[in-house]
């Protein structure tokens, strides 16, 4: 059987639907094929979330009850197996819970009543800041849930382009409202002094969409400001700008693809 | 300007912390994981086995073995919801021919109606397989869904062979090009 061949059973072989011989000699190639075992990888990946298209359909509460309350409470057992024993993990409180008094007394025979007055003021202000940036947050979820599900919201393959190939993004439009969200990945960080700038390209000039960092792990959601042209947006685009922003786009195209 | 999103909005990341923490043995994490993906892994194992007894013995069965081996799961090679997909497919398919050798023809329930996907990735997937022909989502639900061969498909379909892997390869191209390179 020649390499093409081998290449072809690849997708057959990744939903399990080749015949006893087919398989057989197709393991027995991919193990020493660089190529084919490539291939074999990304037909897998490809398999896995076929079933993602399913509509969910909840099981019924009994069930629920009876693996949560089996289950529930104990930890999972691989987290068991590696669980200090209960002694030490008593001890280690107790030790801890001293060292906290301890320092606790020493720490408010120094400072004086204004001091902790002043600090419970900044606790409060944090606490109404983080509750704030909760429901900003919040909303912001709602929002995007929303924008998923609604049926007129229509979607948008980005593929990353030279030097970015291994960068990948998608978003998420509805034309009517022109609300859209940029989910990317596989980004490197930008370059000192420059940032990533989204684009939407209708029929005219592409209009900026907001600029944008990704995170540690290369990933970046980006809700894009309601610009005219997602009305009629052709493309959508990423291009590596100075850090302020560009009005129109001047640094190279690292993502891009068209709304379907 | 600062629209980003915090970094936990994002679908798959929630999913991969979720599962870090039932790693770590959060008794909460247990019922997080289950109360979101649940209704995933039922609607695979019921649109497979096509009872609904059934398909929740098979629920129960990868919720346990997810639980064990959330430690070994490994965000390199895929998202969490292509791993209880494939875990959830493969129990589902078992059960199925275990139902067949012993010739039981269970009652058969309705599949569900449509309802809105449940994030990006998903409403990405059902995008794409709406792309392929007729032909082509059959011959490769037949695979995914029956377990079937491809001998064992052209022979249901009553069509040659080659045409039936052609089908199923071009199908398969189809999804890997529409879904983009699927990141973890």
């Amino acid at each position: 059987m020649t390499e093409d061949l081998f290449l072809e059973l690849a997708p057959l072989q990744a939903l399990g639907a080749l015949d006893a011989e087919d398989r057989v000699r197709f393991e027995g190639h991919v193990g020493s094929c660089v190529a084919c075992a490539a291939e074999l990888r990304a037909h897998e990946r490809v398999a896995a979330v076929i079933a993602l298209g399913l509509p969910g359909v909840r099981p019924s509460p009994a069930l629920r009850r009876r693996l949560i309350a089996g289950q529930g409470g104990q930890g999972s057992p691989a987290a068991a197996a590696r669980a200090p024993l209960p002694w030490f993990g008593a001890l280690a409180a107790a030790a801890s819970l001293v060292l906290a008094v301890s320092l606790g007394v020493v720490r408010n025979q120094r400072d004086g009543a204004r001091r902790e007055a002043a600090s419970a003021r900044a606790e409060a202000e944090r606490a109404v800041a983080a509750l704030t940036a909760a429901e900003r947050d919040l909303a912001e979820a709602q929002a995007f849930r929303a924008l998923v599900q609604r049926g007129s919201s229509r979607i948008a393959t980005l593929a990353g382009l030279s030097p970015a190939l291994g960068a990948h993004a998608r978003v998420v439009f509805d034309p009517a409202t022109r609300e859209a969200v940029l989910v990317a990945s596989g980004l490197a960080p930008a370059p000192p002094s420059k940032t990533y700038e989204a684009w939407v390209i209708a029929s005219g000039a592409p209009e900026p969409a907001g600029v944008f960092r990704p995170d540690a792990q290369g990933r970046a959601v980006l809700r894009l400001p309601l610009v005219e042209g997602t009305r009629a947006a052709k493309t959508f685009a990423v291009t590596l700008e100075p850090e302020a922003g560009s009005s129109a786009p001047t640094g190279p195209m690292v993502l891009a693809g068209a709304a379907s | 300007m600062d629209l980003a999103f915090p970094r936990r909005l994002s679908p798959m990341t929630v999913s991969r912390d979720v599962l870090q923490r039932l790693a770590a043995g959060d008794p909460a994490a247990l019922a997080e994981f289950y109360d979101r993906y649940a209704p995933l892994v039922n609607a695979i194992a019921l649109r497979i086995l096509r009872a609904a007894a059934d398909a929740e013995d098979v629920v129960q069965e990868v919720f346990l073995q997810a639980w064990r081996q959330a430690d070994r799961f490994d965000p390199g090679r895929g998202t969490p919801e292509a791993w209880l997909c494939t875990i959830a497919r493969t129990r589902s398919l078992d059960r199925l021919r275990r139902r067949s050798s012993r010739r039981e023809d269970p009652e058969q329930v309705a599949p569900a109606p449509a309802n809105a996907p449940r994030n990006v990735e998903a409403l990405a997937v059902r995008e794409a397989l709406q792309g392929l022909s007729l032909d082509q989502r059959r011959a490769l639900e037949l695979a995914y869904y029956e377990g079937l061969t491809q001998t064992e498909i052209a022979a249901r379909l009553d069509e040659p062979l080659g045409t039936i892997k052609t089908r199923i390869r071009t199908a398969m191209l189809r999804l890997r090009e529409a879904l983009g390179p699927l990141t973890p």
